[in-house]
């Protein structure tokens, strides 16, 4: 009897840990299913993180969900956050974050003092008094999905062309609306005109004092004005909730509305910003700090740039002007800077790796599927020769003009000399097919259809300004393939670099860059540019290119053993 | 077990703990694979996935034909290892995170600097080859398969259909046929289309990646798997994804296997000659230890026996001389006693004439 009471202990630890077991497993597939559906209106509440270390998980909450139930009521937004005038703080409860009890008990006896309110009068309500965990979960949070509410310059368009908008004195124009400075001696926000840059340049991802964050300032003032427009009875779609800026659905929805405006404006293009910006310029260092004066490279000329060009290709000012409206050399200078982060004047301008580089901006333009084919095979990190740095450092540009207006002049009429002829080495007589007899022992000769490859490379960049004026030096267009040799009419053939050898690590010297050999140089330019371009056939499609050979069909993988 | 004999238990293997600690620190010298030895460079970034080197393999070893043949691809839905009949095998790695197409790695013996297979094998079958190349002789496997739980990268395989004269089967870089001159680098680097394999001495190999890396930054992962892996391997891989993607451990660490065991293997004749000493010797001295207890006990008894036997005697003889004397006493009291009956007669008889002779 006695030797028998283990086995049932046992057998009943078994079955409570499989019950636990089980009932995890559940609790994790709830947990996951709520985990998929993330809201754009999800807000984590922790505000007394600030102060302190938080008792409690932070609290989740949706933001939309309360501004839904409030409307039913005919509630508004004054129900939790206090208005002044006709702009409301978008603090809870509150203006200015006080001490961290003050707003505990603001939180608390407001949140559940509401659904207390809500559940006496019979009605559906959230947490009450004793469901700490209820409202403290975020371990049981889904993911946000919030996207970044930011302003292209399509919506930026239609924020200067409305006729709703009231600017900061009745007279001003829309600008004056959002754009402001703070003035030192009134201490008050005024209107700049001519200095208008992004938000982002002052209000930053973190406030501080006197400066609220981007966050902050953004809601601020897109909120308060769509709310008093809305209040004025207008009714175009003027977004409040926060799914209507920051849900993926909404900004589709709005990407497809603007493009349908857009093809309807004269010229089936926005307007440029009213800004007094240059038609074109002439990018050279300014600053004189760190030795060196400006502009007297006689061997690197000034570079002519196409301000208005730009502006087409780039959604907003600070894609450039990332940090402020001021000349780049106020930050980059020569030597770098503890201001501009010690990027020199010539890494700013030249830095592959960086978005607001020239060079950076237009190597990312070469992940596009049409250029990718024969930018992929270009050593990424390769020192430009004379010619190629003079496409940009214009030969003529000299640093006379000193004056925005002779700048602009003469960054005009350098633009204007820039009118590529057609490529020499394009017109002379091509073959149409190369026959290429590499593997011919195993298939049939490949016949490559030349013009069709060349005429394939001249259609994709077509109409690409960028690449039809980077490609204008003679064959640069032949050097996809016949790369890594100076441009000729007629280039060496592909064996007179690549042996004929197979697999063998050719590497005479450490400092010599080593070549494939010729089987694989084919291969490995043929196939990585049809894989990068998405185009047929597939790498491993061999009797696409190769056609087999009548008596070498009889002699597959298979039938040789 | 007595306590006694469990400390001596403790002792001996605490001193066995210390041989095998002396015995590996005198062990371990530091090996950087035989110098000019070669090896094949894998760029995960130029295999297509076309198992060219599969038949490549096939071809110059003369492996009975595959299954499906070389040119099906539907192998690669599932991914498989090497076999007795196949010492490479490519597999195909989808849904890496941020690759949009599949990535490939062929897998074959990694060819260790300090191969754990050769460490593990009792009879010293394997040999690293100052060429490179791991290699085996057959003659000698006694068919434990140690070899195969060995190799971290699970490659050696057994020719379990074979019912007579099974052997162990893996790659060996193609040593013997580059040795006879058969050919001039292993048959999977000549039958690859895009050279995604380069044989050459270990060193230009690891100078080819590093040229790859420095002309391409973003295309590859800035490591070169092999270079330290396992104490590092004549074969290298490089890749545009991380190696845990294409099936490459990457826990492996940088320690040869031979150096986590010689140690501990190399102790085992010292252990094996002492530790039969040792215990034999723990057994002895407790063997003499219980001898010489139970002779103490046997003395003890037989001395209380004694005493036992001679305080009876004693009592014995006391009771004895007691019995005697109460019987003498007895016999004196019933002398005493008769006497004194006689004497009271003799006095009453005389008593009784001068009575009758009054009375008459």
């Amino acid at each position: 009897m006695d030797k028998k009471r283990p086995i049932w202990r046992w057998a009943g630890i078994v079955v409570l840990g499989l019950w636990c077991l089980g009932g995890l497993a559940w609790a994790e597939q709830v947990e996951s299913k709520a985990a998929m559906v993330g809201k754009p209106d999800q807000i984590t509440i922790r505000t007394l993180a600030a102060f302190q270390k938080l008792e409690l998980p932070p609290v989740t909450y949706f933001h939309d969900k309360h501004t839904a139930a409030l409307a039913k009521e005919n509630k508004g937004c004054d129900t939790c956050h206090y208005q002044e005038g006709d702009r409301l703080s978008f603090a809870f409860q509150r203006r200015q974050t006080t001490k961290p009890d003050e707003i505990q008990d603001l939180y608390h006896s407001n949140c559940i003092g509401c659904h207390n309110d809500y559940v006496a009068a019979g009605k559906k309500s959230g947490p009450q008094d004793g469901f700490c965990r209820a409202c403290h979960n975020a371990a049981a949070s889904p993911t946000v999905a919030r996207l970044d509410a930011g302003m292209d310059k399509v919506l930026h368009y239609r924020h200067l062309a409305s006729k709703n908008i009231v600017g900061r004195d009745k007279e001003m124009e829309n600008c004056s609306a959002c754009h402001h400075v703070l003035d030192p001696a009134t201490k008050k926000l005024v209107y700049a005109k001519g200095q208008e840059g992004s938000c982002r340049y002052c209000h930053q991802e973190e406030g501080r004092p006197g400066m609220p964050s981007l966050q902050a300032a953004a809601h601020e003032q897109c909120l308060n004005c769509h709310r008093n427009l809305a209040n004025r009875g207008l009714q175009t779609a003027m977004p409040l909730d926060c799914a209507a800026c920051h849900g993926a659905e909404a900004q589709a929805q709005l990407a497809q509305k603007q493009q349908e405006l857009v093809a309807k404006l004269p010229g089936g293009d926005i307007p440029r910003l009213p800004r007094g910006q240059p038609n074109a310029t002439l990018v050279r260092y300014e600053g004189k700090a760190n030795g060196g004066t400006a502009g007297q490279e006689a061997s690197l000329p000034p570079v002519p740039f196409n301000h208005q060009a730009h502006e087409k290709y780039t959604d907003s000012c600070r894609v450039c002007h990332h940090a402020s409206m001021e000349s780049c050399s106020t930050c980059h200078t020569r030597g770098g800077s503890d201001k501009g982060g010690f990027v020199t004047f010539e890494q700013a301008m030249h830095r592959r790796t960086a978005e607001a580089s020239c060079i950076g901006c237009h190597q990312a333009q070469q992940e596009q599927a049409n250029c990718a084919g024969c930018h992929n095979l270009i050593v990424q990190a390769r020192p430009a020769n004379q010619a190629q740095c003079q496409l940009c450092h214009m030969p003529g540009a000299s640093g006379a003009a000193a004056s925005p207006q002779q700048k602009a002049a003469l960054a005009e009429s350098l633009l204007q000399s820039r009118r590529p002829g057609p490529d020499p080495f394009l017109t002379a007589k091509l073959p149409d097919k190369v026959v290429i007899k590499e593997l011919s022992k195993k298939f049939q000769p490949v016949a490559l259809d030349h013009a069709k490859h060349l005429s394939a490379l001249q259609n994709g960049m077509k109409d690409s300004k960028l690449a039809g004026y980077f490609h204008s030096l003679p064959g640069t267009v032949c050097q996809a393939c016949h790369h890594n040799s100076p441009a000729a009419k007629e280039p060496p053939a592909c064996v007179a670099c690549h042996a004929k050898t197979q697999g063998v690590a050719s590497l005479v010297a450490a400092a010599e860059i080593s070549r494939p050999g010729l089987q694989a140089a084919y291969h490995g330019q043929c196939m990585s540019c049809h894989k990068d371009m998405g185009l047929k056939p597939v790498a491993t499609a061999c009797i696409e290119c190769h056609q087999k050979k009548p008596q070498h069909a009889a002699l597959s993988h298979q039938e040789k053993e | 077990m007595q306590r006694r004999t469990f400390l001596g238990l403790l002792g001996a293997a605490g001193m066995g703990a210390a041989v095998t600690k002396t015995v590996q620190a005198a062990g371990v010298k530091h090996f950087e694979g035989y110098p000019d030895s070669y090896g094949v460079l894998f760029d995960a970034t130029r295999c297509i996935g076309c198992r060219s080197c599969e038949a490549g393999c096939n071809q110059i070893n003369g492996l009975p034909a595959p299954e499906k043949p070389f040119d099906d691809l539907s192998v690669l839905e599932k991914k498989r290892r090497t076999t007795a009949k196949a010492f490479t095998v490519v597999n195909r790695f989808d849904q890496i995170p941020g690759v949009a197409g599949a990535v490939f790695r062929k897998d074959q013996c990694q060819h260790c600097l300090e191969p754990a297979c050769a460490s593990a094998c009792f009879v010293a079958a394997f040999t690293k080859t100052p060429q490179g190349a791991v290699i085996w002789d057959e003659s000698v496997c006694v068919g434990c398969r140690y070899c195969m739980i060995a190799c971290p990268f699970e490659i050696p395989t057994y020719e379990y259909d074979e019912p007579l004269t099974p052997r162990v089967m893996k790659c060996h870089m193609c040593h013997p046929h580059i040795t006879s001159g058969k050919a001039t680098v292993p048959g999977c680097v000549g039958a690859c289309p895009t050279e995604a394999l380069v044989y050459g001495k270990r060193t230009d190999l690891l100078a080819i990646a590093r040229q790859r890396f420095a002309a391409f930054p973003d295309r590859y992962i800035n490591h070169i798997y092999g270079e330290r892996e396992m104490g590092g391997t004549n074969w290298l891989y490089i890749s545009g994804v991380p190696f845990r993607y294409i099936g490459l451990r990457e826990d492996l660490g940088v320690t040869p296997a031979p150096e986590l065991t010689s140690g501990a293997l190399a102790a085992v004749p010292i252990i094996s000659a002492a530790w039969p000493v040792l215990l034999t010797g723990i057994y002895a001295i407790n063997k003499r230890r219980e001898k010489l207890a139970s002779q103490e006990k046997k003395q003890a008894v037989a001395e209380a026996l004694a005493k036992a036997k001679a305080q009876a005697k004693e009592e014995l003889e006391k009771a004895l001389a007691k019995a005697e004397a109460e019987k003498k006493s007895a016999i004196e009291r019933e002398v005493k006693k008769a006497l004194e009956e006689a004497a009271k007669a003799q006095a009453e008889a005389a008593a009784g004439k001068g009575q009758t002779e009054e009375g008459e």
